[in-house]
């Protein structure tokens, strides 16, 4: 598996990688600093699956699957973020997200979100 | 009154930062706990916080974080699994730090009573100037023999039609 994962924090970035290992994913990891980015890598790394934050500079992470779903780009996307309201769960929802995983998170929520994506 | 829609009580924000600590830092175990008594006098103190805006009823919160540098630095070093003697930089402070308010900011967004929008973390020597605005409330939490001071205001805002 090759994954983008998505946040403009580096902290973050390492707390997702390290805890998709202690799930028992060990991929391929790619890393983006914001939307744009996102965008951008998605379209030119084409990978497996996008792990994103949603609250970014320059494109936030909805608006970077928005773009991408317009681009006619569908890869698997899923949202890591600290905003786990039920507007936003809904507005993921409508944009083609396949899951949003509120932080802060668990092996365990990866598992349960990755696990039936994954077949 | 608008400070009804900030309903987060105290409970609340313990549970929330236990909740954060104990997932990003402290490998599930909770280390957290709410703190009796005065907080000590900060030598060198810093700040860290997220706005939480409703600009269509001119309003918005601001969750604050507070603590010192150096505890900042022992977080900012258990979040990057670091060594206990590393140094640790300015950019990985404000990052850590920021990331820390950013959570828990954006879980007290959660239990807002209207939906808002979560600003980016601004990381400070100082604490935010807050004298416009209503004081919610505070906690003051012991991590690890360490303090932290989480902080709800109510934000006036010109409403945006």
């Amino acid at each position: 598996m090759y994954v983008l994962v998505a946040d403009d924090s580096r902290v973050m970035r390492q707390i997702v990688i390290r805890t998709l290992r202690q799930a028992g994913y060990e991929w391929n990891i790619i890393e983006a600093n914001d939307g744009q980015e996102v965008y951008d890598m998605a379209l030119s790394e084409k990978p497996d699956l996008i792990l994103s934050d949603w609250n970014m500079p320059n494109a936030t992470g909805i608006e970077a699957l928005q773009a991408l779903r317009q681009a006619g780009c569908n890869i698997p996307f899923g949202f890591v973020t600290s905003e786990g309201s039920s507007e936003m769960r809904e507005q993921a929802d409508a944009a083609g997200a396949l899951f949003l995983v509120a932080k802060p998170f668990t092996a365990e929520a990866f598992r349960e979100v990755l696990d039936p994506v994954l077949g | 009154m608008r400070s009804g829609l900030v309903g987060v009580d105290r409970t609340q924000m313990l549970a929330i930062t236990q909740d954060v600590f104990a997932a990003m830092v402290d490998g599930g175990e909770v280390l957290v706990s709410a703190r009796f008594g005065a907080v000590p006098e900060v030598v060198d103190p810093v700040a860290a916080w997220v706005d939480m805006s409703v600009p269509s009823l001119g309003f918005g919160a601001r969750a604050v974080v507070r603590t010192d540098r150096p505890t900042a630095d022992v977080l900012t070093r258990a979040l990057l699994m670091m060594g206990d003697d590393e140094h640790v930089g300015l950019d990985d402070f404000i990052d850590a730090f920021g990331e820390l308010a950013n959570v828990v900011g954006g879980n007290v967004k959660s239990l807002l009573s209207v939906p808002a929008v979560l600003s980016l973390p601004t990381v400070s020597g100082q604490a935010p100037v807050m004298e416009d605005n209503q004081f919610i409330q505070d906690i003051a939490l012991d991590w690890r023999g360490h303090v932290f001071v989480i902080e709800l205001w109510m934000l006036v805002l010109e409403p945006v039609a």
